[in-house]
């Protein structure tokens, strides 16, 4: 069995046409290996699922401490927001914008327009700009580190273990979960898939159209 | 399982979309599926892969010897570069950590960009053709790549946590614009290289036979 569409391999050029998929395999060029598509079971669903909780998790992440600091005799806990601002003032203005881009901003941007595809895709309404929107979370999801920021808090935790004693707030759990739950909705967020419902949902207005 | 058709899109006057993969006519502007615009692969694009290759080659050199982190402690200065911060953490005895930040911004920088040079070497070069796995390389490095960033993730989460008065100040230093910007580069040059311009010389050698490799 295989799909109608004739699709054409990425980086070798070599047209192809997928056969329907089943559960937990994946699709890859018979000649240069690039890989097409997985397919997961309820991808759908699970990309919602997963694009909510990052989104409360997300929303979370910034209510409470993030860190509690004890050194010298001193406590301080800071908050993820009360971080961001104290590197606001530096000189080195370039490297915060950087950060919240690639750590706050695209992931919003990304999560909040997967769920407006996803609301798109489920209630098979055509809603505006659905096409341009899933173009814009690809073009996007390179520049998505928010797992990369996480390794990199770990990484200075080990680093002033010997200045200071750090304990976790309640924050960073929540961050920790928001970064989980984006990486599992990366994970699911697949270009063959996303753009056959988008194909699907046509069909089904041609239909009704008469 | 996969049904071939014998030949590669630019065999049957066609071209492929980037974005979904869809089969389109030359002739056609933007994809019928997606709507986003549609490129024939042509060499004139490698010009775009070597500026920004090259421009991450010379950002190299700064990022490494230059220092990427300025510590103030009780009045006296440290400067650190990344290779000197990773073997401050091996002589610290944190080997994982400094095993991270080795391979991350030492090391995946310099075979990405050792790898997209031979790739565009191989698609400029007329004679020579490529029957290697230069492909998968660039496909490993592309999504290893982007961990390079953690070194500047490191940097700056310490300088945002680390104010304790009189006592201590963690500032970044110079390099730490260049290594975020040389990432970026190489990210960039990576996504606009096409690994078709390399495939479509083998298929011009195996006469369009795709089961030849």
């Amino acid at each position: 069995m295989l799909k109608d569409t004739p699709i054409a391999c990425h980086e070798c050029d070599l047209i192809l046409k997928l056969p329907l998929m089943t559960r937990d395999t994946k699709a890859a060029c018979p000649r240069c290996g690039f890989v097409f598509t997985r397919y997961f079971v309820q991808a759908k669903s699970k990309l919602l699922a997963f694009s909510l909780s990052a989104l409360i998790f997300f929303a979370l992440s910034f209510y409470f401490p993030f860190l509690n600091f004890s050194a010298q005799g001193s406590v301080k806990s800071v908050t993820l927001l009360q971080s961001l601002m104290s590197l606001g003032s530096d000189t080195y203005l370039i490297l915060v914008v950087f950060m919240l881009i690639t750590t706050v901003i695209v992931p919003l941007l990304m999560l909040i327009g997967m769920i407006y595809v996803l609301i798109s895709t489920y209630t098979q309404i055509n809603l505006p700009q659905v096409k341009p929107i899933l173009r814009g979370i690809f073009h996007l999801k390179p520049w998505n580190m928010t797992e990369i920021f996480l390794l990199g808090i770990l990484v200075s935790m080990v680093k002033i273990q010997s200045l200071a004693q750090v304990q976790f707030g309640f924050s960073f759990y929540a961050f920790t979960l928001y970064v989980v739950s984006m990486a599992l909705t990366r994970l699911y967020l697949d270009r063959y898939q996303c753009w056959n419902w988008i194909k699907d949902k046509q069909k089904v207005s041609l239909v009704a159209h008469g | 399982m996969v049904d071939f058709y014998p030949h590669t899109a630019t065999s049957q006057q066609k071209k492929v979309c980037s974005m979904c993969f869809r089969v389109n006519s030359l002739e056609t502007n933007y994809c019928y599926h997606c709507d986003s615009k549609v490129l024939v692969a042509h060499k004139r694009a490698l010009q775009k892969t070597l500026a920004w290759l090259t421009t991450s080659i010379i950002l190299y050199i700064p990022a490494n010897f230059y220092p990427i982190m300025n510590t103030l402690y009780l009045g006296d200065r440290t400067e650190s570069t990344i290779f000197g911060g990773v073997l401050t953490l091996w002589s610290h005895g944190s080997y994982p950590i400094a095993i991270i930040i080795f391979v991350a911004s030492v090391m995946v920088p310099v075979v990405k960009i050792m790898a997209l040079a031979t790739l565009c070497y191989f698609a400029m070069d007329s004679k020579r053709v490529d029957y290697g796995n230069h492909h998968k390389i660039l496909r490993m490095t592309e999504l290893v790549g982007r961990w390079s960033m953690v070194d500047i993730y490191v940097v700056t989460v310490l300088v945002a946590l680390i104010q304790m008065g009189n006592i201590m100040t963690i500032n970044p230093g110079e390099a730490s614009i260049a290594f975020a910007a040389m990432v970026v580069t190489t990210m960039i040059a990576a996504m606009s290289f096409d690994p078709k311009l390399i495939w479509q010389k083998i298929d011009s050698q195996s006469n369009g036979d795709p089961s030849v490799k």
